[in-house]
């Protein structure tokens, strides 16, 4: 099955900064594949995180169009597009990702909360994600009781539980110590290659890099060509 | 889930105590101030009804229709035994006495002083008035037709003591002038200047004969069980003693200066509730803003993972709620406790002249449920639609703008 679970076409997105309009994408036309572990890499401000916005439906392109499971999320609004992000993609952002007034198992439950899948479903598919991050024990813990590895962890167990079709992380690893981020990294593409769950993330960071099948490189809001993760190593 | 939103929201308000603790309290402190001067009001009104109603007035009165305004010594009751007798079957009022009133002078061996002359029936007066308890110096009438009562300042106005001799000059209905001599028997002090200075109080017997009057009076003064009930205008009784002849009037009628300051009294409540309650939910709203940007990065990563913008508003709503619960809970505690230490000892204000009336005694907050369930409950239906506009700007929010900005 080599169907795309993204595809862009000439997407752009220009910002405003007091009337001066900054160009953060300017043009990209992407497909990703399913099950591909990709990341997308390029200095600071070469319009990663806005691109990832753009493919996750956070941000509406200022022209061109996004599909994602081939359903075009260009022009869905509010509502809609909440739903579908709740039910098509699995989120990782750089720190805080966790609500601090909610449990670890919380956390993880409360996408499929939002979705009404029964308890007992809930139930079990949190254990069973927690138990794959590592994490079991410590569902009943606020996240700020947790360390930032765990919280990540957290993070990529409550992205994976509802099985969406693409999960998008930026910059996961941003606030990790090298050593916590080669954990989390292996952690994420074991289960990639147990799950075929398609991953898209950014960073900056070498070993992460090393650690993609993958890589993008972004310049100036254009795709400049693809890297090979072996360079990284 | 939405039970689950509850308790979210619930834990959610308690990220910030401190705050949270602050806006309940100041919220609380709004509503207990209302509660109490709510109390303190309806305190006063029964201090002030009292006041009016309790030593002479009564509650009620029946007079000849034009006699009020005319003062006119023809114009008695009409079929006085008839409306007597109604009276004395009638079981929905508590009392009632029968008065003749005249104008007169009375003169003693010094001074000629204006009066309406008084006659009082003394077998049901003290039921209806406090006449009785007014006599400070000598005694009651106790049936001697010289006997002659007079306010403590009249009676220093005609420079009389007890035992002296006052004569009374009066017109009679046939336009002839009669006189009469009585002897001081008792000098009363009720606090209000009329009765103390402009009445002198014979037996209504005394009156009759100098005035020619036979059997008849003119005015009746009822007493209800309760006083609030002379501004209910369904009652049967007004019908029952109101006719072409004969007008019965309660006290709002007689002494519209109470009643209007009594509506003064609602509606200074009214104005004192909707500032209090535009500063409530002023407070709610900033307490809620505030929290709501603290959160802006949280709130962008719930709508980033697929919550819908309107539960991101409900949520915010449901913080205004249980602060609503919070800040009425505390006031509700405050307020009554307040009420319920000051409704025991009563609060003094010294001495209080209005309408020629002396408030002296304490004032006694009380809380009648009637009214004053609309506070509390205001106070937690407006809490919680002051949630309403920061709900609305938390749902607004691009998640992908509240996450950047906050990071
Ligand atoms: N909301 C915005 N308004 C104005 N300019 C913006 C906005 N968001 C991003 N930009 C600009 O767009 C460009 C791309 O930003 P973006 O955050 O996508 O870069 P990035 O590759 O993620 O950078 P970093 O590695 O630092 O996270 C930058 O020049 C940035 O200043
Ligand atoms: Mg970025």
């Amino acid at each position: 099955m080599n169907e795309d679970v993204i595809v862009t076409e000439g997407v752009e997105k220009t910002y405003e900064d007091s009337g001066v309009p900054v160009p953060a994408v300017r043009g990209i036309d992407y497909r990703l594949a399913r099950g591909e572990f990709t990341a997308i890499i390029g200095p600071s401000g070469s319009g990663k995180t806005t691109f990832l916005n753009l493919i996750a439906g956070l941000d509406t392109p200022t022209s061109g169009k996004v599909w994602l499971s081939g359903r075009c999320i260009s022009d869905m609004s509010g509502r809609d597009l909440s739903d579908f992000r709740r039910d098509n993609i699995g989120f990782i952002f750089q720190a805080y990702n966790l609500l601090p007034v909610l449990t670890v198992e919380e956390n993880v439950e409360y996408i499929m909360l939002l979705q009404g899948v029964p308890k007992p479903e809930r139930h079990e598919r949190v254990m069973d994600i927690l138990e794959k991050v590592g994490l079991a024990g410590y569902r009943d813990r606020r996240p700020l009781r947790l360390s930032g590895g765990q919280q990540q962890r957290v993070a990529v167990a409550r992205a994976m539980v509802s099985n969406p079709s693409l999960v998008i992380a930026d910059e996961p690893t941003a606030n990790l110590d090298s050593q916590t981020s080669g954990e989390l990294l292996d952690m994420m593409r074991r289960l990639n290659e147990e799950t075929g769950m398609t991953f898209l993330f950014s960073t900056h960071d070498e070993i992460v890099m090393e650690r993609a099948r993958k890589v993008v490189v972004l310049r100036d809001g254009r795709i400049d060509g693809n890297a090979d993760p072996e360079d990284f190593q | 889930m939405f039970l689950r939103m509850l308790k979210f929201s619930w834990r959610s308000i308690w990220r910030n105590a401190r705050r949270t603790v602050i806006t309940g309290l100041a919220v609380g402190f709004g509503l207990a101030s209302l509660l109490f001067t709510e109390a303190l009001m309806q305190g006063m009104t029964v201090h002030m009804i009292g006041a009016t109603t309790n030593p002479w007035m009564g509650d009620v009165q029946i007079h000849r229709r034009g006699f009020l305004d005319t003062r006119q010594l023809g114009l008695t009751v009409e079929r006085p035994d008839a409306v007597l007798e109604l009276l004395s079957q009638d079981t929905t009022i508590a009392a009632y006495t029968p008065r003749v009133l005249s104008p007169a002078s009375l003169s003693s061996a010094r001074e000629l002083k204006p009066v309406t002359l008084t006659g009082v029936d003394m077998s049901t007066d003290p039921d209806v008035t406090l006449l009785e308890s007014a006599v400070e110096t000598g005694s009651y009438f106790t049936g001697d037709s010289m006997e002659m009562v007079l306010g403590y300042r009249l009676a220093s106005d005609l420079k009389v003591e007890l035992g002296d001799v006052l004569v009374v000059t009066a017109a009679r209905t046939d336009s002839g002038l009669a006189s009469s001599m009585f002897l001081l028997s008792g000098i009363c002090n009720f606090g209000n200047e009329q009765l103390d200075r402009y009445s002198a109080f014979v037996n209504i017997g005394s009156a009759r004969d100098l005035l020619q009057l036979g059997d008849a009076f003119h005015e009746i003064a009822i007493v209800l069980p309760d006083a609030h009930m002379a501004g209910d205008t369904s009652l049967a009784l007004w019908d029952r003693y109101t006719d072409r002849e004969n007008i019965a009037e309660g006290w709002t009628e007689l002494a519209p200066q109470i009643s209007s300051m009594l509506d003064l009294v609602n509606v200074s409540m009214v104005i004192m509730s909707a500032i209090l309650f535009g500063l409530v939910i002023f407070g709610i709203v900033n307490s809620l803003f505030m929290s709501v940007y603290e959160r802006m990065f949280e709130l962008g990563i719930m709508k980033a993972v697929g919550t819908r913008p309107g539960t991101i508003g409900y949520m915010v709503i449901m913080e205004a709620f249980w602060l609503g619960v919070i800040s009425t809970a505390t006031g509700l505690a405050i307020g009554l406790l307040i009420i319920w230490i000051t409704s025991g000892t009563g609060i003094s204000f010294g001495e209080i002249e209005f309408s020629g009336i002396t408030l002296s005694r304490p004032i006694f907050p009380e809380l009648s449920p009637g009214r004053a369930w609309a506070y509390p409950v205001f106070t937690l239906l407006l809490t919680t639609l002051a949630g309403i506009f920061p709900g609305i700007h938390a749902a607004r929010q691009n998640p992908a703008e509240s996450m950047r900005r906050s990071l």
